[in-house]
């Protein structure tokens, strides 16, 4: 996590091009998709997520009270806005995300359609 | 003293460049643990953040002892046996120790978890603040 969050140096934050691309764990289940998302600093109405044609956008825009380096004498780390986008199949049915947030983790949850669902085939006695 | 040209210093200053990358990389580099932590001074007061993500309040250690302050942290998996995709974030228990430039006040010590960045505040102790000494 860390490498990243480390990795800008860059105070200019108002350019789009200056963020950190947060690190993710994805998994899944029988009826869903889950990301995990490490977005430390950035608080709940901050967050802005958008599903469109099949790509799903995480924007974070960090409290300003991180960014700031005033009276800052040791530094290990910069924080800075968050952005991701990630390809999403159309196995997901669009209407049923979900998301919310935990102590600086975003957690996704992407639902499968029911057609892609795990399926048991029953066989047939003869 | 006059030099002719010759394609092997060229080659020579190569290797010495990537000899010294290699020779100083231990030292410009610098190796930092996780959690991260920041710094901020002003006046009497020392602020110290840390990234935490994932961290409830809970499974955060803040100890003082002896002008040094040590900050314990668990970070537990949040999923488990279930078959992923992506694994990016890191896990476990992570320790470090500050060495603090002078005594604080260890009563008013205040630490607050939010949004996955840990806040400390710290307070210059009345004892070590200068004072004005009265001539008899």
């Amino acid at each position: 996590m860390a490498t990243q969050v480390a990795k800008r140096t860059d105070r200019n934050l108002d350019k789009k091009d200056y963020c950190i691309v947060p690190p993710v764990d994805i998994y899944e289940t029988d009826n869903e998709y889950v990301l995990k998302v490490d977005m430390p600093g950035v608080p709940k109405e901050n967050i802005e997520i958008t599903f469109n044609n099949n790509e799903l956008e995480i924007n974070g825009k960090i409290d300003e009270v991180y960014t700031s380096s005033d009276n800052l004498t040791y530094r290990e780390f910069t924080l800075c806005n968050y952005n991701r986008k990630f390809l999403v199949s159309d196995k997901i049915n669009v209407e049923g995300i979900t998301a919310s947030l935990e102590n600086g983790v975003l957690t996704v949850t992407l639902p499968k359609r029911e057609e892609a669902k795990p399926k048991k085939i029953e066989i047939k006695a003869e | 003293m006059f030099t002719t040209y010759d394609l092997l210093d060229d080659v020579l200053t190569l290797r010495d460049m990537v000899d010294r990358f290699f020779d100083e990389a231990s030292t410009t580099r610098r190796r930092v643990d996780f959690p991260y932590v920041n710094v901020y001074e002003k006046d009497d007061d020392i602020v110290i953040r840390a990234i935490a993500p994932g961290v409830s309040s809970s499974d955060v250690n803040v100890q003082l002892a002896d002008n040094t302050l040590t900050i314990e942290m668990n970070r537990k998996e949040d999923y488990a046996d279930k078959p992923y995709l992506r694994k990016e974030r890191e896990f476990g228990s992570y320790k470090k120790s500050i060495k603090l430039p002078y005594y604080v006040d260890p009563d008013k010590v205040e630490a607050s978890m939010n949004n996955g960045i840990l806040t400390i505040k710290l307070t210059k102790h009345e004892s070590v603040k200068p004072r004005k000494i009265t001539i008899n």
